[in-house]
């Protein structure tokens, strides 16, 4: 009896907190959970990138299921599967990959797929991110879109004047003021400032060796350019804000730390296009806690929550309803109040089958070898 | 034979320290380098050669160990020499405040190794504290910007890390002279420099080595100097290693890495000890 009553209590908070959802269809999902719904005790673990198990987000829902939300952080995409290949992979309940490793998850069935019906929004979240098919196999979908942000130029827009195209980069007027992510993404724009992206976007993410040599040449000839590669955010703030460097490719977030700091850093995807990720909510093959799971990533991708998100971590969210609850400031850092231009141009990364070599021709770039 | 339980307990917390933490980790890096990976990063059990081969074709890897050496070899040659005149001064010269000298050397080590690396790059980026100063007495027009992010400020850097750990055992060595021996050089009528040549640097050799072998292992395996204060063409071996085991998922390359490394590592300590062990004993020559 007691426990019929805290799942009617659970159930009616559930309905409350959809307050938006007035289809009978929508009310009826969330009436179907009660009978799962208990998960007093429980702890939900979510393997993800830093920010995304802040307690601003997750304190309200382990206080609404008397659950504990716990984060485990990852640094690097290899990072996360060396975590949950190893053994005790199955402590993971929710995984938030990017695009250069999602498909791998799914094709190495470490995620499984999800009940989209039981997701309230899902329909509500913006389409761009959820018509890419690298995580639909077999006409299943395995993840549900969550943050997303461009790799676009940023630039001090005192040294460099209104840019249009990376070829700022090669320009020598900047010569020695410029970086790179230390990252094989940099091949990626390499392939797209050879036109390798044409007419096939997703090209640039399976590059053939003539390609690759191509791109090599291009990234070697772009290094007496080049000051340092940069490893994290933190770092390439320092490098621009000691005017060691005036232009790289780089995240929203270095523009809005700095622009709070009074300098006139800018960012821009630039005429040649630019690549961009998108970090989806997955649930684990192997997780003990599913309904949990799924009650997390109802949860979070209300409008109401999912704006936490972006409020803790800067980065763009996939619910447009988000707006309602985001400062105009951080409608525009987080490109919220123009998703549809970014949606268009930018070219989402995908899983990189040859990452190893990938890798390979990176090293051999830093370190100027054959 | 029979032990003391005492032994056992002084032993055992050690000898399972080293095997949990040394033995059995460096055994698996072994074992590990002759497997193989798939595209995905999978470890498969394997006995392969292909890491190995990888690494002994491919100019990248060789080519990067080879550098790695070169600029090892430059961080020892230059702390050497800062070193030695410096603890002969502190050894021989200083009177009053040896202790306060010797404590200033060191002072460094309780500093952390990131910390130093960043005042590096305060100081010498462009528009640090030593370019601002030469800026502004006039010696250049421009900031010099091979200063940061180069292989020079790599081995500055490095050299500043690994002074201390070389200047010690120099020290140590130059106390361990017995001061009648150069007293008996002076009175045989020999100069300062050969007094210095004959007796004092040869007697100081086995510290020299070990100063040496110190400065030149450390900065083999170093990577944080390289990513903190390299550039865009700084690439040591050690960053190779780590980008194996961090971003390419390639355990078993990284591995083989690691073994070639520490295989020089041995040879260099080996001969290093013989070094040491032939210039030794005072009685010996």
């Amino acid at each position: 009896m007691n426990k019929l009553f805290r799942s009617a209590v659970v159930a009616s908070l559930a309905i409350l907190g959809f307050g938006c959802s007035t289809s009978t269809e929508k009310k009826t999902a969330s009436a179907d959970a009660p009978a799962v719904t208990d998960f007093k005790g429980k702890t939900l673990t979510i393997l993800c990138w830093e920010g995304y198990a802040d307690p601003k987000f997750t304190k309200a829902f382990e206080e609404k299921h008397g659950c504990t939300v716990k984060g485990v952080y990852f640094g690097s995409s290899d990072e996360l599967i060396a975590k949950l290949t190893a053994g005790g992979g199955e402590v993971y309940d929710i995984v938030t990959p990017s695009p250069d490793m999602a498909q791998a998850l799914v094709e190495k069935d470490l995620v499984q797929p999800i009940d989209l019906t039981k997701i309230t929004q899902y329909d509500s979240l913006a389409a761009k991110l959820r018509s890419m098919q690298d995580v639909v196999k077999d006409g299943k979908t395995y993840g549900v879109p969550f943050t997303w942000g461009p790799d676009y130029l940023v630039y001090n827009a005192d040294v460099v004047k209104n840019p249009t195209s990376w070829s700022v980069l090669f320009d020598l007027k900047n010569k020695g003021k410029i970086a790179l992510w230390d990252d094989i993404s940099s091949l990626y724009l390499a392939g797209i400032l050879l036109g390798y992206d044409k007419p096939d976007k997703s090209a640039i993410y399976n590059m053939t060796e003539e390609q690759l040599a191509a791109v090599k040449k291009k990234l070697m000839d772009l290094k007496p350019q080049i000051k340092k590669y940069w490893a994290t955010a933190g770092e390439l703030d320092n490098l621009m804000k000691n005017k060691e460097v005036v232009a790289t490719i780089g995240w929203p977030l270095t523009p809005a730390t700095l622009q709070k700091e009074g300098m006139n850093v800018k960012g821009m995807i630039p005429s040649e296009g630019a690549t961009g990720w998108i970090d989806r909510l997955m649930i684990t093959t192997k997780t003990a806690n599913k309904d949990l799971a799924m009650a997390w990533i109802e949860y979070i991708t209300q409008p109401a929550n999912i704006a936490k998100v972006a409020e803790v971590t800067n980065y763009s969210v996939a619910h447009d309803g988000a707006r309602a609850f985001l400062s105009p400031e951080l409608q525009e850092i987080t490109q919220m109040n123009n998703t549809a231009y970014y949606f268009e141009k930018l070219n989402f990364w995908q899983y990189v089958k040859n990452r190893k070599r990938y890798n390979e021709v990176w090293n051999e770039i830093k370190g100027g070898t054959q | 034979m029979k032990l003391k339980p005492t032994f056992y307990f002084l032993f055992m917390p050690l000898a399972l320290w080293m095997l949990v933490f040394l033995v059995l980790p460096y055994g698996q890096v072994f074992v590990q380098s002759f497997y193989t990976v798939d595209d995905f990063g999978t470890l498969q059990p394997a006995f392969s050669l292909d890491s190995y081969q990888r690494f002994f074709t491919k100019e990248l890897y060789y080519k990067t160990l080879f550098k790695t050496f070169g600029l090892s070899l430059i961080v020892t040659a230059v702390a050497l020499l800062l070193s030695v005149p410096l603890a002969y001064y502190i050894a021989f010269k200083a009177t009053s405040n040896k202790t306060l000298l010797y404590t200033l050397i060191i002072l460094p080590l309780w500093v952390s190794y990131i910390v130093r690396a960043y005042a590096w790059k305060t100081i010498l980026g462009s528009a640090g504290i030593l370019n601002s100063f030469l800026m502004y007495v006039g010696l250049i027009n421009s900031p010099i910007e091979v200063l940061l992010y180069s292989d020079l400020s790599v081995v500055i850097g490095m050299v500043h890390i690994y002074t201390p750990f070389v200047l010690m055992p120099i020290y140590t060595a130059f106390e361990q002279i017995p001061v009648s021996l150069v007293e008996a050089s002076k009175d045989l009528g020999a100069s300062r420099l050969r007094t210095f040549l004959n007796i004092v640097l040869p007697l100081s050799l086995p510290g020299i080595i070990a100063g040496g072998t110190f400065a030149f292992v450390l900065s083999l395996g170093d990577f944080l100097a390289p990513i903190l204060l390299g550039g865009s063409n700084t690439l040591f071996i050690a960053t190779i290693f780590q980008n194996m085991f961090g971003t390419s998922n390639d355990k078993p390359l990284g591995s083989a890495i690691g073994i070639v490394l520490l295989v020089v590592v041995l040879v260099v300590l080996e001969l290093s000890a013989r070094g040491e062990r032939k210039y030794s004993s005072l009685t010996s020559r």
